[in-house]
């Protein structure tokens, strides 16, 4: 197992360098440069234009640039934005905390409810409930999440006027202390809706058909003719073999988490890096869109071996060897 | 066990909730100016105004780059010499009165008495120069280059400035009062960092009638009342910049009262809200027409009988109504006619009209093919928010025989492409052409770096030059109203559309910037109050 783990983590670090190079030649690539941005609609002036670039260091060859940004990120320091002219890390900082309340929260409520639905619909398939919520699943899979945020700001902050439409917090109150936390939690609940509506039907239709396939095979029919209970059987072997594509699923949208919830940030002004992240991108803000993906990139992979010793936990017969 | 478990689990959910929800309202009050918030705290909301923009800024030194993201908050921080009104003309700021010398080669600003910096410096004639000085040495500066006509900045006394110019440009008055001229506190900045090193930079010590509070990265810029204020203070004591990047959302905000104004008003909820007797909706024109610039170094389009046929094509009523609901208006003058005493109303586009466009390309030697083409393979390169304006183009430009093929980008591409001397034929554009007449030559003069379609008229060089130089307006403005009959002569542009946008607001809230014409500035919002 020890072999296993450092063998994954070698194989991790390998794969940030070369998707950190990769990221680095995608971005560079790309048309437009952020002293576009920087100069405004209104200005074509060369000399602004040339004394930018110097400043930025976008003057220097490509080859140099790339050295320079790989260097500071192994010493920890991701550069400054180019739009901004702050530190990447510290606008990542501010940022990630509101991403990873809005994120993991309906992450870990989507995983639930999708997980819970999913075993209840396979030991009643069939029934009319499965049905319902078969039929609602492909629906609210189907929706656009941004276009189901909106109809969901319309229905209960517009027309109801039982939440806020927008924000974390409400700016005219200022609320501080436990009022601020409630008013975010409070905030908190059509995003965090609209994305556990659209991120659920996954994990209920995948639990869901795993339960109904391990039900089917033949150890289960083997086990239930020795008599063991139904619950027994489920517990101990149908739910330890079916749950393992769901935990597959969970670990991917734990790794895409921080940039994953971009659209919901901005129909709903959540102030977190997947807003920052589009910003970047139309902005070509190349030191905070590699500062970004950089940190993806590492979560992402760290996850990902995480995903891996799990599964060897939950299945005895994997072990790697 | 289980159930302790479970309590374990909600208790350990519940503190990660509260430790990343109190995380943001730490960096809330990382950037927390002098003034001292209060802990627990509703704001009267019939003293607070809550307006929309739509990103975060690049900085809080509004001098240094055009930043649409912070100008509405830097005109009630900073002072220029002079600043735009709603119709976007100059009215005084810290200056409060200006002389020309006759060859208008100097001028002199009488600075405002009693001005002061947020810590009780005063705001003098020291200042002035050290932020233009400042500004002309740094290139890195959006306003550097404009600086090139200033020979020197002399300091008469505390209140008097004079600018030596070794160019006469009366349009340099109004530029004044436009992007990245702020006043600069000298005692604040004048340490020997660069403006975008200084930590004042971040945490602005201005002289407006509002105090910076506080900014949230991605959330809002806070400001309050200046009860200093040399005019007296505010009526509406807190000041909030809501930073929301989505249309339908601030919307959807404003109904329920979360937001207090914006502009830009989306044309689907026009109606709605001119009809609902809760709301202001005011209509803001700006000289920024939509318009197509042609590659003169462009082969398809060089030739001028095809840029007349593409011109005698336009239907812009159509445009107006079926792309813009009728808010934005045809435009048939060379300089956008929002702009009144400047714009040549006689000289203009014609009207549409595909049998003289066919005839217009007849008489020049082309002729149609199998297809029914006088001519196809012409590109325009259009970036996004355009496209349906250049699809009705492009429709009837096919009715006259010119195949035109549209290339849609996203705008920083587009950009890089179009730019002058780029690889184009033709172009869609935006943008400011004001706030003075002047901004033909800087668009369409021989050599101009914005000039993207490489023209090159030696009359209507003189013309601007003649005009840029005139003092008396009237003057002025024959000397450019014979410069665009040349552009409606020889087409290196065709305006479209006249841009203009609804501001809405709650009905009981007076005086806002827009009701200041010739009084108060297009962003002020210091002679607001709730009715």
């Amino acid at each position: 197992m020890k072999k296993f783990v450092l063998r994954r983590v070698f194989s991790g670090i390998l794969t940030v360098l070369i998707v950190f190079t990769m990221n680095f030649l995608l971005v560079k690539s790309a048309p437009g440069d952020p002293i576009r941005s920087l100069m405004g609609k209104e200005t074509d002036d060369p000399a602004l234009r040339a004394a930018l670039e110097a400043k930025w260091g976008l003057d220097r060859p490509l080859h140099e640039q790339y050295f320079n940004y790989l260097k500071n990120a192994f010493k920890g320091d991701l550069g400054t934005s180019i739009t901004y002219n702050r530190s990447v890390s510290e606008m990542i900082g501010e940022r990630v905390a509101a991403t990873l309340l809005l994120g993991l929260t309906s992450l870990l409520v989507a995983f639930i409810l999708g997980t819970l639905l999913g075993i209840f619909c396979a030991r009643h398939d069939g029934s009319f409930i499965d049905s319902i919520l078969s039929t609602a699943s492909y629906a609210t899979d189907a929706m656009p999440s941004f276009w189901l945020g909106l109809m969901l700001i319309i229905v209960f902050a517009t027309n109801l006027d039982l939440l806020p439409s927008q924000g974390m917090y409400d700016v005219r109150a200022g609320y501080t202390g436990l009022s601020y936390v409630l008013d975010v939690l409070k905030h908190l609940v059509l995003p965090c809706a609209t994305l556990v509506l659209v991120s659920m039907p996954g994990y209920f239709r995948i639990t869901k058909s795993s339960i109904l396939q391990v039900t089917s095979e033949d150890f289960i029919t083997t086990l239930r003719a020795t008599g063991m209970s139904e619950r027994k059987i489920f517990n101990k072997y149908i739910f330890r073999n079916a749950i393992l594509p769901t935990v597959t699923m969970l670990g991917i949208s734990v790794a895409f988490l921080l940039t994953g919830v971009s659209l919901i940030e901005i129909v709903f002004s959540w102030p977190g890096i997947g807003r920052l992240t589009l910003t970047a991108i139309t902005q070509r803000d190349y030191p905070t869109l590699m500062g970004i993906y950089l940190v993806m990139n590492i979560s992402v992979v760290v996850v990902m071996i995480i995903t891996d010793i799990l599964y060897a936990f939950l299945d005895p017969r994997i072990r790697y060897e | 066990m289980k159930k302790v478990k479970l309590i374990s689990l909600l208790l350990t959910f519940t503190m990660a909730l509260s430790t990343l929800t109190g995380c943001n309202n730490t960096n809330s009050n990382t950037n927390t100016g002098d003034v001292t918030q209060s802990t627990q705290t509703s704001q009267s909301t019939k003293n607070t105004v809550i307006y929309r923009i739509a990103g975060d800024p690049l900085s809080f030194n509004p001098s240094l780059l055009s930043d649409d993201n912070l100008y509405p908050a830097a005109q009630n921080m900073f002072h220029r010499l002079t600043k735009l009104d709603t119709t976007k003309a100059p009215i005084p700021d810290a200056a409060e009165s200006w002389d020309v010398s006759e060859d208008a080669l100097t001028i002199t600003w009488h600075l405002k008495d009693g001005l002061k910096w947020w810590d009780g410096e005063a705001l003098n004639a020291e200042d002035v120069k050290y932020t233009f000085d400042y500004i002309k040495e740094h290139s890195e500066c959006f306003f550097s280059t404009s600086m090139n006509i200033v020979d020197s900045i002399e300091i008469v006394d505390d209140l008097t400035v004079v600018f030596h110019m070794n160019t006469a440009d009366m349009s340099f008055i109004a530029r004044l009062g436009w992007y990245a001229t702020f006043i600069m506190p000298e005692h604040i900045f004048n340490n020997g960092q660069d403006w975008g090193d200084n930590p004042a930079s971040n945490k602005p010590i201005g002289s407006g009638p509002y105090k910076f509070e506080s900014y949230t990265q991605g959330s809002n810029i806070t400001l309050v009342a200046n009860e200093d204020y040399v005019d007296g203070a505010p009526k509406i004591k807190k000041l909030i910049f809501s930073i929301i990047p989505d249309d339908a959302t601030a919307m959807q905000a404003l109904m329920n009262g979360e937001l207090d104004g914006m502009e830009g008003v989306p044309s689907a909820y026009v109606d709605q809200f001119l009809n609902d007797p809760n709301f202001r909706m005011i209509l803001d024109e700006y000289p920024s027409p939509y318009r197509i610039i042609f590659n003169l170094k462009a082969d398809k389009v060089k030739d001028l009988a095809v840029r007349k046929a593409i011109s005698l094509c336009i239907n812009r009523e159509e445009i107006a109504a079926k792309v813009y609901g009728n808010i934005m208006t045809p435009e048939y003058s060379a300089y956008p006619s929002v702009v009144s005493w400047c714009a040549n109303t006689t000289d203009t586009y014609p009207k549409q009209n595909i049998e003289e466009a066919k005839k217009v390309l007849e008489e020049a030697g082309y002729t149609k093919d199998a297809n029914g083409y006088y001519i196809t393979g012409i590109t325009w390169d259009v970036f996004e928010g355009m496209q349906d304006m250049a699809n009705l183009i492009i429709a009837s430009c096919k009715e006259a025989g010119i195949g035109i093929e549209m290339i849609l980008s996203e705008y920083n591409a587009w950009s890089q492409k179009v730019g002058p001397g780029g690889d184009f034929m033709m172009e869609s554009q935006g943008g400011f052409m004001g706030p003075d007449p002047a901004a033909l030559s800087t668009r369409y003069g021989t050599g101009s770096s914005s000039n993207y379609a490489s023209w090159s008229n030696a009359e209507f060089d003189r013309l601007c030059a003649e005009g840029a130089a005139t003092i008396e307006k009237e003057k002025r403005a024959e000397f450019y109203k014979q410069a665009q009959k040349i552009i409606v002569d020889e087409l290196p542009v065709i305006n479209v559309i006249g841009y203009a946008a609804y501001k809405v607001y709650p009905a009981d809230l007076m005086n806002v910037p827009e009701d200041g014409a010739g009084k108060w500035g297009w962003a002020d919002w210091n002679n607001a109050y709730y009715k």
